[in-house]
């Protein structure tokens, strides 16, 4: 998975269902994002979208001769939460996506934070996906839904934007730089 | 911007929390299939409920007093009418919400009457085991008090076994620790932190320290910054 004699450091950015966590990757990554998709089976996914993350998703952006960072992808559906423990080991800080117009994902998230909180407590943020489109909750009135304290970035995000997206991670990076 | 959904899968608690946490002013509507709800919100509080024929109704007064007129009572009234339209309003499990940030005016002597963090823990003992585990997902999970939950606990009116739970809540315990020392089954435990939760008189634990899974340097950092600036 990663080149020959790199280190690889790893941010995992996971959310739920269709928040918009392969497009947030494949936004800033150098490569192709390699995807492990499937077709979605439940009528309800359907109805959103028609392919899912099943095992990861991951994109790279190289740092320099030694280092590569990598942003795995989380499945969002619950079905395939072992795969949280597997990604959750040895990464950096996470990113939480959630659906701005969607409040039935927010619970979703809010159990998302909870199981990472709990075992691979990293640095995190919030981005809130498609604040660009008509319906969006206010980033505040998430963190409220989400029983976040005021210490958490909670940020608008829109995932298709590169400059959107790079805010996200450079806020994630300050978290970090805090408990280094 | 928008606090909108379906009851089905935000349900009054999740609603009255964020209302309240922010002390928003404003008007939730509430449309079922037979009526249309709309609840005055002060200061997070609810101050009054109105049924009205049209959603359209609520929006062409802009001031409570008007409010008043039309319904026909006083201000000695709202409390009365508060209490009687209230299971009404708690009764509906499906439909639509929207709430409308500002829009009316109340006077100064409009006063809320029944506290939310009273509703919040009233509802919170009738959860489903799915609704508790949208928030208490994780026994591991670890709460401690926030900074005015005396007062807020106050006006929640908590019962004797909530009461119990509270004094085991102290940023050390777990889920799990305090449903073995309160000796209450995980159900009746789940609701009671929900409704905590809720009403403002828990948060999750502060992270004085967090974990990074790799040596990461201040220098190594900052290239990674500037990387991701580049972009």
């Amino acid at each position: 998975m990663g080149e020959k004699g790199k280190n690889q450091i790893k941010i995992v950015v996971a959310g739920p269902y269709a928040a918009g966590k392969t497009q947030f990757i494949n936004t800033v990554s150098e490569i192709q994002t390699v995807q492990t998709e499937a077709k979605t089976t439940k009528s309800e996914e359907k109805s959103v979208k028609n392919h899912t993350t099943v095992a990861m998703d991951f994109g790279r952006i190289t740092i320099d001769d030694n280092h590569v960072l990598y942003l795995f992808g989380t499945p969002g559906q619950e079905r395939f939460d072992f795969m949280w423990d597997i990604l959750g080991k040895g990464m950096v800080g996470l990113v939480v996506l959630v659906d701005s117009t969607d409040p039935s994902t927010f619970h979703e998230a809010r159990k998302i934070i909870n199981y990472f909180e709990s075992r691979y407590p990293a640095p995190f943020v919030v981005g809130c996906n498609k604040q660009d489109l008509k319906g969006a909750w206010d980033p505040q009135d998430i963190r409220i839904a989400l029983d976040l304290n005021e210490d958490i970035k909670v940020l608008p995000l829109v995932a298709l934007s590169k400059e959107s997206v790079k805010n996200i991670l450079l806020e994630l990076l300050e978290e970090i730089a805090k408990f280094i | 911007m928008a606090i909108t959904g379906t009851l089905e899968v935000f349900n009054f608690i999740d609603i009255f929390q964020i209302l309240k946490k922010d002390r928003k002013n404003g008007i939730l509507v509430v449309e079922d299939n037979k009526k249309n709800l709309a609840v005055y919100f002060k200061d997070g509080d609810i101050v009054y409920i109105r049924d009205v024929p049209k959603v359209f109704y609520i929006y062409l007064d802009v001031d409570f007093s008007q409010v008043m007129k039309k319904e026909n009572i006083k201000k000695e009234d709202l409390y009365r009418m508060l209490v009687a339209r209230l299971p009404i309003l708690l009764a509906i499990k499906k439909g639509k919400f929207s709430f409308t940030s500002g829009f009316i005016k109340y006077s100064d002597d409009i006063k809320p009457l029944v506290p939310v963090e009273k509703i919040i823990m009233y509802l919170s003992r009738q959860l489903t085991e799915n609704e508790v585990e949208r928030k208490i997902s994780d026994m591991k999970l670890v709460f401690e008090k926030t900074e005015n939950w005396e007062s807020i606990a106050k006006n929640a009116h908590l019962t004797n076994i909530e009461k119990k739970i509270l004094a085991l809540i102290d940023g050390e315990r777990s889920v799990e620790k305090i449903m073995e020392e309160a000796k209450i089954n995980r159900l009746t435990l789940q609701r009671v932190l929900y409704g905590f939760l809720a009403a403002g008189i828990i948060q999750r634990k502060k992270k004085v320290k967090r974990k990074i899974g790799f040596d990461l340097t201040k220098n190594l950092l900052s290239k990674i910054i500037a990387r991701i600036k580049g972009l």
